[in-house]
């Protein structure tokens, strides 16, 4: 584990009582992950850094709000998911933003370009990512790259823990099917 | 997977109790099934990290114009705070007014009293400074005659030795004179 100096929560409390330089410090600490979150559910770049500006912006004029700074990251998540979906529903207001399929995206493209597997592994598990529903790719998101629990998730989506439980056991069952033909080779 | 006390999925993404936990251990090392299964969830999530999250293409930018702090009420609270020159000027500021306010609202000198006139007052007051001068002059001719006094006497003294010293060395020359006399009688 790396030593931080100083906690997140110490760097809430500072930004809540007007501290920009804290929050810069908590933006620097977060915008990685909450933009890999965004581009995985929106499927584009433009898009993930453009939401995970108005996330954080959003976030410093509702950091006050937030009762319990050890919370910080689900209502963090849970700005990042309303804009996204907020982004959808203005994107295509006729649909129902849950039955949105994402851009097509080249997400899996430009990365592995260090990786130690196969770029084809990346660009199967990007494709397969994509085949998901919006709600299922969301909680494999939450879940395996992210690292929420299920009552976290729960949070963020906004729905009870058994749909969150749902939504990633059905995705996991999809993505078992559509890489358990090709993961043997990228995976020792 | 329904060999199993809990599910096996929730097992694997660590969202049991320490206690259920220890008792799905135990029951995977006498299940092929499970073990199995274990590995397929293993080797789906190794295959999903084979998307490795990108670097954030732009830093978010943020927040160094007051325009994204909390209130306006919020910024000025902490600017004033935090300038020691205008807290010394509020201060000078309260203290100006503390004053004010304690000249309007001070009750008025007391009338003259009843009776007197103010050529009376101001004839009481001649008397009372007079007599008070009187009493300063008085003392301070005390003082400088007591002072001569104390010379004098001093004066006197001084005289009064002299003479007993010059009296002393005449008895002492006469004594001198007289023995030698005795002692060489040829010396004549």
């Amino acid at each position: 584990m790396i030593f931080r100096a100083v906690e997140d929560t110490d760097l809430i409390r500072q930004a809540s009582r007007g501290s920009v330089e804290s929050y810069n410090l908590l933006v620097s600490r977060w915008e990685k992950r909450v933009y890999n979150y965004l581009l995985r559910v929106t499927g584009n770049r433009e898009d993930a850094l453009d939401l995970a500006q108005d996330v954080f912006l959003k976030a410093y004029q509702n950091l006050r709000k937030l009762d319990d700074p050890g919370r910080f990251a689900p209502w963090l998540y849970r700005i990042a998911h309303n804009e996204a979906y907020s982004l959808f529903r203005k994107r295509k207001p006729e649909v129902d933003a849950e039955n949105v399929e994402p851009e097509a995206t080249d997400t899996g493209i430009a990365v592995g370009g260090t990786s130690v597997f196969p770029i084809e592994l990346s660009l199967a598990v990007a494709s397969a990512l994509e085949r998901l529903s919006p709600d299922q790719r969301e909680a494999v998101v939450l879940k395996i790259y992210q690292g929420f629990k299920f009552e976290e998730m729960a949070d963020i989506l906004s729905c009870p823990v058994s749909t969150v439980k749902s939504r990633l056991y059905s995705a996991l069952q999809l993505l078992k099917a559509e890489l358990a033909p090709i993961s043997p080779r990228g995976v020792s | 997977m329904s060999c199993s006390p809990f599910d096996l999925r929730d097992y694997y993404l660590k969202e049991l109790t320490d206690p259920q936990q220890r008792q799905m251990e135990a029951h995977i090392k006498d299940c092929p099934a499970c073990r199995e299964e274990l590995d397929q969830l293993r080797l789906t999530q190794a295959a999903l990290f084979s998307l490795r999250d990108e670097e954030i293409p732009q830093r978010i930018a943020f927040v160094s114009d007051p325009v994204f702090q909390p209130s306006r009420a919020r910024r000025w609270w902490t600017a004033f705070w935090g300038s020691s020159g205008r807290l010394g000027f509020a201060s000078a500021a309260m203290l100006s007014a503390a004053l004010l306010f304690s000249a309007l609202t001070r009750t008025a000198s007391p009338a003259p009293v009843a009776g007197l006139s103010s050529a009376e007052i101001d004839r009481r007051i001649q008397q009372a400074v007079y007599s008070s001068e009187a009493r300063q002059t008085a003392k301070t001719t005390q003082l400088v005659h007591d002072l001569a006094q104390r010379a004098d006497s001093e004066h006197n003294l001084r005289l009064v030795a002299e003479d007993e010293a010059r009296f002393a060395k005449e008895q002492q020359f006469a004594m001198e004179k007289s023995m030698g006399a005795v002692t060489n009688p040829a010396s004549n």
